[in-house]
C-alpha cells in the first residue's frame, strides 16, 4: 500500500493505523465505512482513541484522513467487477442478511456518508454512481439466488 | 479573385480570434469577483484523485464489458444513463477549468505591453479547439451515449489531451515570460 502522504509528521500514526486497525478489516469498503463512521459529521474530525494516545489528536484525525481519501480514491479507480467484490465481502462481513443491507444501502443511500469531505467533486460522482451500479446488479444476483 | 481567398481566409480567422480575444477581456474584468470566488471553491485536498484523469475512468470500456456479459439489460441500460451523464458533467468541468484559466490568463497578459502575438494566437486556437471538441463530445454523448461513440470518445480524449498537454505548455511559457 502506498500512501500519498506528504506531511511527515503523519506518517507514523498513518503507518500505525494501517498496520493495527486497517489491516484487519476485509476490503476497502469495509475500511473506508470504518474511517467514515470515526469522523464526527459535524466537525469533520476524526477521532480514534489509540492513535490520539500515542501521537496526538489533531494527528489522528490527519492521519485517518489521509487513509480515508486514499481508501476512497482505490475504490473509484477499480474496476465495477472488483468494486462489487468488495462490496459484497462488506456485507458478508455485517451480521445483518445481505439483503437488508442492500435494501438499506439503496434506500437511504447510506454510501453517501463515506465520501472524504476534502475529496474531489468529479471523483464523488464517479464513486456514488459506480456504487449505485454495483448495488443494482448485487440485487439482481442476490434475487436470482432465491 | 481566387488569388484572394487565402487572405481571406486568414484576415476571417484573425477577426475570429480579435473578437473572441475582445470579448474574453470584457468578461474578464466584469467577472473577476467570480473567478475569484470559485477559484477558492476549488478542492484543496491533497489526495491522489485529483491528479488523476477521470476521463480515462469514465470512458474505461472494461466496466461496460463486464456490465454487458453479467448483468440483464435494464442494468445495462441503466449504466450507459449513469455513465452518460458522469461523461457530460466531466466534459463540462473540463470545459470550465479551461476556460477560468484562459480568462486568468488574460488579465494577466491585459496588463503587459509587450506581446508575443504568435504564442497568444496558438494559445487562443487550441483554446478555441478545446472547447468546440468538448461541446460536440456533450452533444455527440447525449445524442449517442458513451459506449455507441467510443472510439470517437477515445480518439478525440486522446486528441483532447494532446491539446490540453500543449494548451498548458503554451500556457506555462506564457506565464514564465510575464
Amino acid at each position: 500500500m502506498s500512501l500519498g502522504v506528504k506531511n511527515v509528521e503523519i506518517e507514523p500514526a498513518v503507518r500505525d493505523l494501517r498496520n493495527r486497525t486497517l489491516a484487519r478489516l476485509p476490503g476497502d469498503v469495509s475500511r473506508l465505512v470504518y474511517l467514515a463512521s470515526s469522523r464526527d459529521l459535524n466537525t469533520g474530525r476524526y477521532s480514534h482513541d489509540g492513535i490520539a494516545f500515542h501521537f496526538s489528536e489533531n494527528v489522528a484525525s490527519k492521519a485517518m484522513a489521509a487513509c480515508h481519501a486514499e481508501i476512497f480514491d482505490r475504490l473509484v479507480y477499480c474496476s465495477l467487477e472488483e468494486l462489487i467484490e468488495e462490496l459484497q465481502s462488506y456485507i458478508s462481513s455485517t451480521a445483518e442478511r445481505p439483503g437488508d443491507v442492500l435494501q438499506s444501502w439503496k434506500r437511504l443511500g447510506s454510501y453517501r456518508v463515506t465520501i472524504p469531505s476534502e475529496c474531489d467533486e468529479m471523483a464523488a460522482e464517479i464513486f456514488l454512481s459506480n456504487v449505485k451500479i454495483a448495488l443494482a446488479i448485487l440485487q439482481v444476483r442476490q434475487e436470482s439466488a432465491f | 479573385m481566387s488569388q484572394l481567398l487565402p487572405y481571406l481566409g486568414v484576415a476571417s480567422l484573425l477577426l475570429v480570434v480579435s473578437a473572441l480575444w475582445a470579448r474574453q477581456l470584457f468578461l474578464t474584468r466584469k467577472s473577476r469577483i467570480e473567478l475569484i470566488v470559485s477559484q477558492k471553491r476549488e478542492p484543496t485536498s491533497g489526495s491522489s484523485a485529483s491528479h488523476r484523469d477521470h476521463g480515462e475512468r469514465i470512458f474505461d470500456l472494461g466496466d461496460w464489458d463486464f456490465v454487458s456479459r453479467n448483468a440483464p439489460s435494464e442494468i445495462q441500460e441503466m449504466f450507459l444513463r449513469e455513465r452518460a451523464i458522469l461523461a457530460i458533467s466531466w466534459l463540462r468541468r473540463t470545459r470550465a477549468r479551461i476556460s477560468l484559466v484562459m480568462r486568468a490568463h488574460v488579465a494577466a497578459v491585459g496588463q503587459i505591453d509587450d506581446l508575443h502575438l504568435a504564442t497568444e494566437l496558438k494559445l487562443a486556437l487550441s483554446y478555441l479547439v478545446v472547447l468546440t471538441l468538448c461541446d460536440l463530445l456533450i452533444a455527440w454523448i447525449w445524442l449517442r451515449g458513451p459506449v455507441r461513440t467510443r472510439k470517437m470518445v477515445g480518439r478525440t480524449l486522446r486528441t483532447m489531451s494532446w491539446l490540453r498537454g500543449a494548451f498548458e505548455q503554451l500556457m506555462a511559457r506564457v506565464s514564465a515570460e510575464i
